[in-house]
This record gives C-alpha cells, structure tokens and sequence, in this order.
C-alpha cells in the first residue's frame, strides 16, 4: 500500500522541477525575479517616477550610480542591490513596504548566487529570433519518434525520469479523435484502426482526422475564444450582429491548411491586399469582433477609442503574445515597450472609418455583403439566366425593332403615354382625377399650406430596407417644405423625408434629431417658378453615402449635416406607424407651397438611368416624332421599355417580362446576403496622437504608425498602414508569431502551453519550460511554410504526445502539472467538446459546417432576467438542437450557462490562455440538462438497437461508444447493477416521464421502461470522468 | 447512502483520509481562501451588497437640499455645471431647469439624520445605517458604470468583487457556494445587466457569482427530472463514484477524486438549495416584516429574506439586483414604486440580521451605480420631472459589520451636483469593504498578463471616518 503525499505537490516550487543543480540562468532564474519584484520601479518606465536605477538593462544595472553599484559582477557583499534586499531597516530595505511587494528567502538567496557565479546577463528570450537548435542525444534514442520527442527525452534524462509507456490504441485513437477533431472516433472507425496492424495504422488515422471537414471546426473553436467572436454586441444593449461568415471562412482557412501566415495577413490586413477577394475582405472581421456600445448616452469618441484599443490588445495578445495594452496610460512597466508605441501600433487600427457608436441592431459599418458558396452558385445561376434572357432579346434585336418602329406609327393617335417602372413600384400618385390642377404631366396637386395628402400604409420602410422617392415639384417663390415624408408631423420627428429647405433638397432619415439620424442637404439651390423632377434612393445601409439625390434625373451634390443614424424607427418594441404623407410632414410651418406631380414610390434603389427616364417628362409620342438617330439613350430606353412592356410580340413580351422577375430575383437573393464587419481605411489617414493617461480626450503628441524598437524593424518597403503593419508580423525576422502560434497550439493538445503564460511571453511571463522545443517547433513551423496540418500531425505522432495518461502518486508530487512532459495529457474537454461528444455519441450531432448561428436548448428566462429587449431566448428547432456548440448563438451578456459551467472564455474580450475548474455546478449540467438527458436517451435507445441482445452486449456497446474501450468485468458489474436497478425502478409504467426529456422522438416500438432503464444507464456514462476527460 | 466522508473510509484505494481531504482541497479552494488572508481581524465575515440597478436619484432620497425649492425651473448656471460632460441623452436639450424634489424630508433616529419621506422604513433604522453623500464615479453611463462598481474597471474583463472575495476569502460554509447572487425586476425604467458584473474575469471561474434564480431551479440544472426521485439519484451517484474510483485506481489522476466530491457536493446543494429558497416554514413574522412582496417568489422582498437565509448557511458574498432605477422621465411616480419594492424590505434585512445577532458581522450595502442630475431632463412640470445619470455625486448607505451607525458622511453643493467634503470614490468603497472583512485591498492580487492586479487598481483608500 502506497501512501498518497500529494497535498505537498501543490506547495513544491517550480524551480525545483526544473533541476536546481544547475547553474543559474538569467532567463530562466533571475530575470523573473527582477521582473515581477523589481521592475515595476526600476524598469522600462523608471524615468516616469525619477528613479535613477534601471534594472531591465544590463549596463544600466551594473553601472555606478555616484559611487554605488546595483550588481558588482562576482562580488555580492560589494552589490548595493544585495545590501538593500537584505536590510533590516524598513527605510532601507527593498522591495519598499508600500509596494505590497517582498522577497522570499530562496529568492534573495538566487540573486546572491547569481552575482558570486558573475551575474551573466541574457536579453530577453522572446525577442531574441528562434534559431534551430541542434537535436539533442538522449539516453534512449529507440524511444524518439520525431525531434519533439528528443528534446522531451533530454529534459527527462537530466530529471533522471523515464516517459511514461504508449497508451492503448483504444485511448490514443480517441485522445487523437478528440483533439483533432472535437469528437471520438466511431466504433466503426475504432475496429478498423484495431485491426490495422501495420506500423503505418496510426498515422494513416491521424491523416484521415486532418482531412475531415471537423478539423476545420475544432481548430476554429478556439481561434474564436482568441478573437473574441460573438452573436451580439455586448456592453448593454447587447443587439445581434452577424458575423458568422467570418467564422466560416475560419472555418474554411483551416480545412483548405492556408498557410498560417497567409491566414495571419489576411485576417489583420486581407483588404488592403492588391485585388483583394471577397473572402479576404471577409477575413478582416477578425478585428471587427470586438465589442461595439450602441448605448444612447455614450460619448461616441470614447468608445471609438475603446475599440481600437482592443485590437491593439488582441492582435499583440493573439500574434505577437505581448501584453501591449499595459503601455496604453504609461510605458510598460516592465517590457520594453513605451507608451508612444502604443499609440504607434495603434495608428494602424486608428483608421477605420466607423463610428463609436454602433448600430443597436445588426451590424456597423464597413461591412461587405458575404454571400456563402451556395448563395455565390445561386447568384451565379441567376446572372446566367438573366444573361440569357438578355441575348435572346438581343438576338431578336432587328426583328423588335421593325415591330417597334411599325407601333411608333399607331401611336400618336393615342393619349399622350408616359412610361414609369413598374418593377418594385410600392405606390404611385399620378394626381390626374380629384382636385387637380394642370402639372407637369398632366395634372397636379396643389399645396396652399393646408392641403395635405396621406397613404397610411404605402412607404412603410424602415432604416435598413431600400427605397427610392420621386416627385415632380413647382412653387411660385423658391421652393421650400416637405415633399414626400413618413414621419412624425412635429418638428424633427421620427421617419424618413425628402424635403425643401429654402431651395436645397434635403433628405433625413432620423430616429433621433440629435444624435440619431441621416441628414443631407444639396449644394445647388432650386429656383423658383419652374418644374423641377426630384427623386431620392436609400440603400438601406443606414449611412449618408447610401443616400442619392438626383435634380432633373442629374446626381446632386450633398452636403453631409449628420450621418449617425443606428436605430430603427420600430425598436425596443416600438411600432412606427405614421402615414406616408405629400406635401407635409414635420410639423405645420414646413408644408409645402405651389404643385406636386406624379409622386412615385419605390421599394428598391432605381439606376440612374430610370430617373433619367422619369425626369425626362417628355410623352411617348414626343419621342415617337423624333428618327431614331436624333433620340437621346435616355429617350430611347423610355420608348423601347414601354413598348417590351406592353406591346411587344408575345415571345419579346414574355423575354421581358421573364427579365423583370429574374432581376428582382437578383435583387431578393442579394437582400439574404449575410454580411459581415470588415476593416476598410479612410481615404485620408485620421491622425493618431498618444493619449495621455489613455484617456480619450486628452491628446498629446501626435504620432505615426510603427513597430515598436525592441523588435525588429519593418521590413523594406511595407507601406504605412495596417499591410505593412501584418507583413512585419509575419517576416520570419520576427521573433514572436511562430513562437507563439506553435504555443498555442501545444496548448490544444498537452493542456499547457510549453510556456505556460500564453498570452505572456514578455518579461513577466514564464520561461519556456523546453525553451530548445519551443524554437525547434517554430522554426520547424516556418520552414515548413507554415504549414499548420503539418505541424499537428508532428506533435500527434510524437512519442511525447503518444504517452499513457496514467500517473503515480511520485510524478504527481514531482510534477503536478505535467510540464516535463513525462506522461500524456490528461485533462477535462473543453466545454464545446463535453456536448458535441455526447450528442455525437448519442447518434444526435448534425454533420453541417458552417451557416448562421442556432440556439439549442437553455432553460427558458435567462435572457428575460436580466436583457432589455422583449423577447425570451427562443431555442430553435429541429437540426438546430443538434448542432455542434461552435454554432452555438453567442449572446455576449448572457452565454449560453452550459458553456460557462465548462470554463469557456466569456467572448467579452480575447482568451487564449485556456483554464479549467471541477465545480458541482458541472455535476449538475451533466445530470440534469435536457441536452445531456435528451443524448442519454439516443444513447440508450442505440444500446438497445445496436448493442446486440443480451444485457452485457448492449451495455459493453455504449460504453465503449462513450469511452473507446471495453469496460473491465468490475465496470461490467456496476454496469449490470445499475442496469437492474433501473428496470425495476421504472418498473410499472414508470418510465414515460423520464423519456420526455428533449424534443426529439425515439423509436415508439422499443419498450419504454427498457429504454428508460438503458437511457439512464446511458446518463451515467455521459458522467463519468472519463468521458468528460481527455486521457 | 454514501457520503464524501464514507467515500474516504471505503475507498479500496486506502488513501488516508487527511492527505485526500487536502488533495481536494487543490480544486476546492473555493471553500478555503488564500492561506494569507485575512490581512488582520474581520470586523465582518459577510457582505450582504443590495445593487440598486438603474440609479436612484440622490435628490429624491438622501441628499436633502431644501433651499432648491425656490430655484425651482432655474437655468443650472454654469457655475456650477462648469462644462461638465453631459449623456448623449440631454447634452442637446436646450434647457437645464432646477428640479428640486417634490418629497419632503424630516429628520430621523439619535443622529437627525435627514431621509427622505420615500423611505419611511429605512427611516426606523437611521441609527443603524451610514449615509454616504459624497460618492462619485468616473463612468456616465450604466453598463460601464455598473461594471466600475462590479469590478474596478469599466471595460469588461476583470473579476467581480464577490469574485475577488470569493477567491481571497473562500465560503463559509460547506454546502453552498462563496458567492451567490440575485435579481429582482422593479417597475421603473429598466437597463439591461450582463453576466459579467457578478463574473470571474481573469480568475477560475468557480470563483463566479452563482445566480440563485426563483422557481423550480433555483440554482441552473438543480432539479432532477422529471420521473427520476432523489433514490434513484442517490443510486446513480453512487454507482458513478464506483465506477470513478475504479478509474482513480487504475489512472491516479487527483482530478478524479475532486470530481467524485464535486459530484457529493451536486448532491448536497440539491437538498440544501431547495431546503434554502422554500420560505414556506418562515413565520408569518417574517412576512409582515418583508413586506407584502415577499410572499413573491423573484421579488426583491423574497429575495432579502433568502439573503438572510444565504447569510445564515455561511454565504460569503450576497448580492442582490433590483432593477428599474433608471428614471429618466417619469421620476416621482417610478420612484415611489421603487420605494415600495424596496424600502421595507431593505430595512426588514436590517432589522432581521440585528435580531439575530447577525448584523454586527454582516456588512449590508445599498447603492446603485451613479447619481441623477439636479436639472430636469424633458419638461419640469408641477408635478413631474425626469432626471439624467450625474456620475458627478451621489448617495449609498451601509451599515453592519465595521460601520458605524448614524452617520451622514461627505457633502454637496447646493444643487447636489459636485461633492465639497469627503469625496469617496468607487475604489475607496471597495477598499472599505475589504478592509471590514479584514483584508488589505492592496494585498489581495492576482498576477494576470505579467501584472498583479488588485481590485482597486492602484487607487483605494479606506473611508476610516465611518468605520467603528
């Protein structure tokens, strides 16, 4: 019998895993020490507070500071820093009391050692390029499968420890099924690598789980926890916004193995690329996850701040694994890296033309429309029709022609004809009958201030849909009032309006007059006493530029007074419901005076070249006098469309007619195109200047976008911008991205990274506890090309990685947290894998990558508790349910609670350290939530099904579904008992409330108390520690 | 039935009881603490914290100002205001017109302190309670003011107090969590909350509030389900702590042995948590003290008696949320209702920790996340006016363990728009209630990106004039 000491485990330094026997080492034993109890003074920001020690820097250190020496190489007794360290006079002694800061014994100790061995200095690791080291020899090179394993093999002879044996096909196949694609492997797949004998078996299954579309999916899941990605926009109001396109094409970025660098460029800098495509646009949404205030009292300057702030914070945190944020008020306190270059990096992200405030709801410009590869092919089949449909037209081009010429002579016997769209028209006010006056084409209303026109329902648009206004207008002074207006009838009131104001067309689209609202005005000045056609279009993309004003079928110039508008006219409940109203609207002094004529509405943007046609007001007939040659393009298209419309022969007629529907069938497919957040650059770079103590309205010093001096210099010829800004992060000059890429990713499968601080590599971060790996794995990494598949089949297929997870009760006192790599890893899954395992297991896991968000079961009031909006969280349905958990919807104020139980990062800000705790609350999720009841069921219904016919058979299926192995005869036993116990406890109908859990149905011809019984035979097994575990 | 205790004793693995006990004890420090702490004596073991969400107008309720009334409808001067920012809500409103409260003020309890007729409750416990006049805050808006008082910081990312404490300080009890908390939704103008101000941040997340919810599940997934009794849970737990201790033989993975008493530990909090938020055996005493409401599972005045109960079972950190405060337009009738959620039970709380001898090692707080300004946003009306966020100053009172009672602390000005006397910040209320559960708030760090962060950054000073 052994006895268990572990509690010590926990209190046991880490230095002393790491080998004290040897000599001391800067990095490794004394820069952590000044660092974290000394620098936070005497480093890079000591200027700051007049303090005349520096100990970041080696001369500063070591030089004579008036006849006093911090460090004397060799001498401790002679080494201020020693005399001060150990001073017994609190006045005296350092670390000073104030700083809450002390040394320990050990620690004092190390420095007196390290300056009598000479008190040799290193730069920092971290900023030092990786060189390839030479692969070690080891005591047992039979063991090395590939370099990883040589240089685990080495650290392991020096602790005198042996690596622990291979562990069973059974468990690596799912260890390996797991990491590499978030789900076991499938007993099928199971028996085949069991009975693949050949030494090449593993690898092969190791190649086949790197070319399934999964991989793409279980390395996204924590690229989105680093980038923060996210449903909604977080702060308060916490609107949906859409970028799951962006997750998509991270998706995609992995399963097509895009070289990580490439992957890196395109997602800081993909729209600055020449010619960049879609999908790289796409990519840029990686700094657009962050979240976006839509609050109304915000101060928009601040927040536009903020959000540059975390890119700067997540893209040095994710690529570069420096904590840059700490020299946003001041310089780093302990990197060497100065508030002016803060605001360096920052002028690269400063640039975006976005506003503070960002849409309450959907998402904020700049954003590109994202259409999916289905949504692509659709529109690719549309254009191909309409294409079609266009020759034929043209084909008969002569033939239509004649025909159309023979009609033009029939015409002038006709009224006088005029030709307006009719695609997309919502309402039309022709104002021929009623009280009418002679107008521009034909009659008129009249406006004398007290006349006023309503359609309660026509124009009912909101600030996202696409409109297009036209009218014709005359006034005996210079014009002045509102046209066409669905709005409140007040002063700056709700809704949108086309209105005069002394002469200038002015446009708004408002929610808000202050704050809230599109408003624009012409340059040019309307007259009075003549006719003039005015016609606006509105994209819908809620900002000034998706606003056009035309006079005369002519584009005006605007002049911007406001483009700030983020709030629908119906939000928060609200039903907007004003008439569409003609010459009024916004209140009484601001009707319109003199005629309007032929007021069309139109629910889609029209070309140009339509309102020429409307504002040309010449009739049909007109037209029909002039030869062909004399007419203008414009009058020759509002003819020619009349006559496809109308008369044409009936084969040209239905080619027309067939032309319309599939354009507005473009239009509709192009209003289902997601979008998605982008980065884009003002045309005029916005200035950058440092700010001071951070805050937003204290500028200093006016900076210029660059890298920080400690780190290499951009390379030749990067322009100033955010390309050259991601060029230099991926120059292999560069000491962090594969370093830290590589750490990361060894994070993913051994739980820890090789440093374990992984957002950390900077002073203040621990040493690498292989720092030689560590380089190896990034140099290896770039030499590859950066080939990301390449680099996890290296890690998998180690000896290191290919280890039994079993311990003994001496390791773990020696090395409680596996940093010597002595055994395999053995740790909780991720939250996402603890579900998509069990509906995986349960025959429930839908196989669809990619596509909008779903929301699966929560239990119902978690958003109704504590959001502002109206609604509950309303699960879907169907497939919805099943779906692996990185579709999961993602509302940032409140997450989904089984996420959170697991640990998950909160999607608040970038995470790429990854934790795990063991708390009840977990306990409880597992038992109790219709997630995991509804997988138990389907797992126990596939015991009974599948499982064969006897009691043993069925149950040893479903645990070896869930676990990878067969259950020992002493499982077995506890097995069959809990077995038996349930079919006497759902003995007598008993069963049927149990089985209710979750909507999806089971089979009705299986015996209910049988699967009752099975089902929770099936919840024990989703229980045990072993199937929430990687072993 | 098997216990974590008699999991020790028959466990095969014939692992000494103690050496286990301390093994779980790796993942179980959320009942423990930091070994360092507390820094000196504890004046109070528990906080009981009573967010008022939304923030409640200072004028209407605590900072009398009665030479206002013949201001009423002046323009603010800018004297006063001097060009400080304005919400986005009325920094375009034309005017700034004087709203002086239209509810009387009388004094109240040994100290005369000056309450407003609002609070007719809180006004019986005058003597028990410490008004802070003078408290200001940096942030103008509600998300980043709540998360400044939540967490020292207003953007998102940093542990929550009751996280901070959770983790500094541990439970007191076994059968709970450290850190518990509540929401209640009032009548008035309502913002939204986040998970956030009651989240871990960049410290485990089993230091996070665990929100006690009303109904069926008071606690996510408590329930079993349906058709499934505690027996057959009892059975199901123990067939699962086989089949782990099997595993734990043969892998000796200490995580198996905390899962196996995580799983205890689900089990317990099935019976105690039930156990916990049935009021049914609460005298009727209780209820009259409460107030009408209480008898209303999710209402503030339920929720008070359950802080009680949570504080009775060893709570560490309490912290209730009522929402609705945010009175931007109809003040005086949303007010009142506020008042009506919240006054009496406040004080019930009050009165029913003292009479059980449980007030003097309670720290109760009461407080929302910033002020309302003295000018009227919308129209002054006789009887009607509405009032914008003012971070400038504001009110909050404590009382309980290490406060001293009957003290009005800190001042304004005559348009309760800048504080003249004793200014308390946010980080100097943090450091206070650290110092009551007897730690320093500059001692209680986490290392975190290189850095060791402290709740109150690098600010915080404890406010000595209103401790015991």
């Amino acid at each position: 019998m052994r006895s268990f000491t572990l509690a010590l485990a926990f209190l046991v330094p880490a230095g002393s895993v790491f080998g004290a026997e040897r000599p001391l080492e800067f990095n490794r034993d004394i820069r952590p020490i000044l660092s974290d109890k000394c620098n936070r003074c005497h480093g890079p920001d000591s200027a700051a507070k007049k303090i005349p020690l520096r100990l970041d820097r080696e001369a500063a250190a070591k030089s004579d500071l008036g006849g006093r020496r911090a460090i004397v190489e060799g001498d401790p007794a002679a080494s201020e820093m020693i005399r001060r360290i150990t001073a017994e006079k609190k006045a005296v002694r350092m670390p000073p009391v104030y700083s809450g800061l002390s040394l320990t014994d050990r620690e004092i100790e190390t420095l007196r050692t390290w300056i009598a061995q000479g008190a040799k200095w290193q730069q920092h690791w971290s900023f030092l390029p990786p060189v390839v080291p030479a692969i070690p020899p080891v005591k047992n090179p039979a063991w090395i499968r590939n370099p990883i394993d040589a240089f685990v093999a080495e650290r392991l002879d020096r602790e005198g420890l042996p690596p622990s044996p291979e562990a069973s096909k059974e468990t690596l196949l799912r260890r390996v099924s797991l990491d590499l694609t978030g789900v076991p492997a499938t007993l099928a797949e199971l028996d085949a690598f069991l009975n693949d004998k050949s030494p090449a078996a593993y690898e092969r299954a190791v190649d086949r789980l790197l070319a399934s579309p999964r991989y793409g999916e279980r390395m996204a899941e924590r690229w989105l926890d680093a980038a923060r990605y996210a449903d909604t926009n977080g702060y308060q109001f916490d609107g949906e916004r859409v970028m799951w396109r962006w997750r998509d094409w991270v998706i995609d970025a992995f399963n097509r193995n895009e070289r990580f660098d490439q992957f890196t460029l395109e997602q800081i800098a993909g729209d600055l690329l020449p010619n960049a495509t879609n999908e790289q646009k796409i990519a840029t949404g990686f700094n657009r996850n962050h979240r976006a205030n839509t609050e109304d009292g915000i101060i928009p300057e601040e927040y536009a701040v903020e959000y540059v702030v975390d890119r700067v914070e997540t893209t040095s945190t994710v690529f570069m694994g420096v904590t840059l944020g700490c020299a946003r008020c001041h310089n780093h306190k302990y990197d060497p890296f100065t508030q002016k270059e803060f605001y360096q990096i920052f002028a690269y992200f400063n640039n975006v033309p976005e506003m503070g405030r960002a849409m309450k709801y959907g998402n904020s410009p700049p954003l590109v429309p994202a259409p999916t590869l289905e949504q692509q092919s659709a529109m690719q089949k549309v254009e191909l029709h309409i294409h079609d449909t266009e020759k034929v037209l043209q084909t008969q081009a002569a033939t239509i022609a004649e025909s159309q010429t023979r009609w033009e002579k029939t015409l002038a016997k006709a009224e006088p004809l005029y030709w307006a769209p009719s695609a997309g028209l919502d309402v039309a006010f022709p104002f021929e009958s009623g009280e009418t006056v002679p107008g521009r084409i034909g009659k008129a209303a009249s406006f004398d201030g007290t006349t006023v026109v309503e359609a309660l329902k026509a124009g009912a648009f909101d600030i996202e849909d696409r409109f297009s206004l036209a009218a014709w207008i005359y006034s005996d002074a210079v014009p002045d009032g509102s046209i066409v207006t669905k709005m409140g009838d007040e002063p700056k009131g709700k809704g949108y309006g086309v209105h005069v104001n002394q002469g200038r067309v002015h446009v708004n689209v408002t929610n808000n007059w202050a704050d809230d609202a599109i408003r624009l005005e012409t340059e040019t000045t309307l007259e009075a006493k003549r006719w003039y056609h005015i016609a606006v279009t509105y994209s819908g993309s809620r900002m000034a530029e998706g606003v056009h004003v035309y006079i005369d079928g002519k584009p005006a110039k605007v002049k911007v007074e406001l483009d700030s508008l983020y709030r629908p006219f119906a939000n928060a409940g609200f039903r907007f419901r004003e008439p569409l109203r003609i010459g009024a609207g916004w209140g009484k002094d601001r009707r319109f005076h003199g005629l309007i004529d032929d007021v069309l509405v139109y629910s889609r943007v029209l070309p140009e070249s339509e309102i020429a046609g409307l504002a040309l007001g010449e009739s049909l007939q007109a037209i029909a006098q002039k030869p062909a040659a004399a007419r203008t393009a414009v009058e020759a298209a509002q003819i020619h469309s009349y006559f496809l419309e109308n008369t044409a022969p009936a084969e040209v007629h239905a080619a027309y007619k067939r032309l319309a529907v599939l354009l507005q069938e473009k239009e509709a497919l192009e209003r289902t195109f997601p979008s998605v957040m982008v980065m884009d650059e003002r045309p005029v770079r916005k200035d950058t200047f440092v700010l001071v103590r951070g805050a937003y309205n204290v500028p200093g010093e006016k900076v210029e976008p660059g890298v920080p001096a400690a780190l290499p210099p951009l390379p030749a010829g990067a322009p100033a911008n955010r390309l050259g800004f991601a060029k230099w992060l991926i120059e292999p000059a560069n000491p962090l991205l594969a370093r830290v890429t590589v750490n990361r990713f060894w994070q993913m499968y051994f739980g820890t990274g090789l440093v374990k601080t992984t957002e950390d590599f900077g002073m203040q971060g621990d040493p690498p506890s292989h720092p030689e790996l560590l380089d190896w794995l990034a140099t290896d990494f770039m030499g590859s090309g950066w080939d990301v598949k390449a680099l996890q089949k290296r890690i998998v297929t180690s000896a290191t990685y290919r280890q039994s997870s079993k311990v003994t009760p001496e390791l773990t006192q020696r090395d409680p947290e596996n940093r010597l790599l002595a055994r395999g890893a053995r740790y909780r899954l991720p939250a996402e894998m603890v579900r998509d395992q069990a509906l995986f297991v349960a025959g429930l896991l839908v196989d669809k990558v990619g596509g909008p968000s779903v929301k699966p079961y929560q239990p119902a009031g978690l958003w109704k508790e504590i959001n502002m909006q109206d609604g509950d969280y309303a699960p879907g349905a169907g497939e919805d349910l099943h779906r692996r958990s990185l579709y999961t919807f993602w509302k940032r104020t409140i997450a989904p609670p089984m996420m959170t139980n697991f640990d998950s990062s909160s999607r608040e800000a970038c995470v790429v350290r990854e934790t795990r705790t063991n708390t009840p609350l977990q306990a409880l999720n597992l038992m109790n939530d219709v997630s995991f009841l509804e997988a138990a069921r389907f797992l126990g219904q596939r015991m009974l099904k599948e499982g064969g016919a006897s009691a043993d058979s069925r149950l040893q299926y479903g645990f070896r579904a869930v676990t990878g192995h067969l259950p020992s005869a002493a499982e077995q036993q506890i097995l069959r008992d809990s077995l038996q116990y349930h079919l006497d406890y759902f003995s007598g109908g008993k069963g049927g409330a149990y089985l209710k859990q979750g909507v999806a149905a089971s089979d009705p011809a299986l015996n209910a108390r049988e699967l009752a019984a099975y089902s929770a035979v099936g919840s024990l097994l989703l229980n045990l520690d072993e199937t929430v575990t990687k072993e | 039935m098997l216990t974590r205790r008699t999991f020790f004793k028959s466990s095969s693995l014939g692992i000494g009881s103690a050496a286990l006990a301390s093994l779980l004890a790796g993942d179980a420090q959320a009942s423990t603490g930091l070994p360092s702490l507390p820094n000196f004596p504890a004046k109070a073991k528990r906080v009981i914290y009573l967010f008022q969400h939304g923030a409640p107008s200072q004028l209407d309720l605590f900072d009398y100002k009665p030479d206002l009334q013949k201001l009423r409808g002046a323009e603010l001067p800018d004297s006063v205001r001097k060009g400080q920012r304005l919400t986005g809500m009325t920094a375009y409103q034309a005017k700034f017109p004087t709203a002086p409260s239209l509810f009387q003020f009388a004094q109240h309890g040994k100290s005369g302190m000056w309450l407003s007729e609002l609070l007719p409750h809180t006004a019986k416990m005058a003597d028990d309670i410490c008004v802070i006049r003078s408290m200001q805050t940096e942030a103008i808006n509600h998300d980043p003011a709540v998360t400044f008082f939540q967490t020292g910081f207003q953007i998102a990312g940093r542990p929550s107090i009751g996280a901070w404490i959770s983790y500094g300080l541990g439970s007191i009890g076994q059968d709970l969590p450290a850190f518990v908390v509540m929401v209640s939704q009032g009548s008035g103008g309502t913002q939204a909350l986040a998970e956030r101000q009651w989240g871990s941040g960049f410290l485990p997340t089993k230091f996070q509030g665990v929100k006690f919810r009303s109904g069926a599940d008071p606690v996510l997934f408590l329930s079993d389900p349906e058709g499934y009794s505690g027996t057959a849970r009892r059975r199901f737990l123990d067939d699962l702590a086989k089949m782990n201790e099997l595993k734990l033989q043969d892998y000796q993975d200490p995580e198996i042995a905390t899962r196996i008493s995580q799983y205890e530990m689900a089990y317990k909090m099935q019976s105690s948590v039930p156990e916990l938020a049935d009021l049914s055996k609460e005298p009727e005493s209780t209820f009259a003290m409460y107030g009408p409401d209480s008898r209303k599972p999710g209402s503030y005045a339920a929720n008070c008696i359950l802080a009680r109960r949570l504080a009775e079972r060893g709570v560490r950190f309490i912290q209730l949320f009522h929402r609705g405060w945010d009175q931007h337009n109809n003040l005086p009738k949303e007010i009142r209702g506020q008042c009506r959620e919240t006054d009496q039970p406040s004080a019930a709380l009050l009165q029913d920790l003292k009479q059980r001898g449980m007030l003097d090692d309670t720290l109760v707080v009461w407080g929302g996340e910033f002020g309302r300004t003295v000018y009227s946003q919308g129209v002054l009306t006789d009887d009607n006016y509405g009032r914008d966020h003012h971070p400038r100053c504001f009110s909050l009172w404590m009382a309980g363990g290490g406060i001293k009672g009957g003290v009005t602390h800190g001042e304004t000005d005559d348009f309760s728009y800048n504080v003249v006397r004793d200014q308390v910040e946010v980080f100097d209320l943090h450091a206070t209630i650290l110092h009551c559960l007897g730690v320093d708030h500059t001692k209680l760090t986490f290392k975190f990106q290189g850095r060791h962060f402290r709740l109150t950054d690098v600010h915080g000073s404890v406010i000595k004039d209103i401790l015991v």
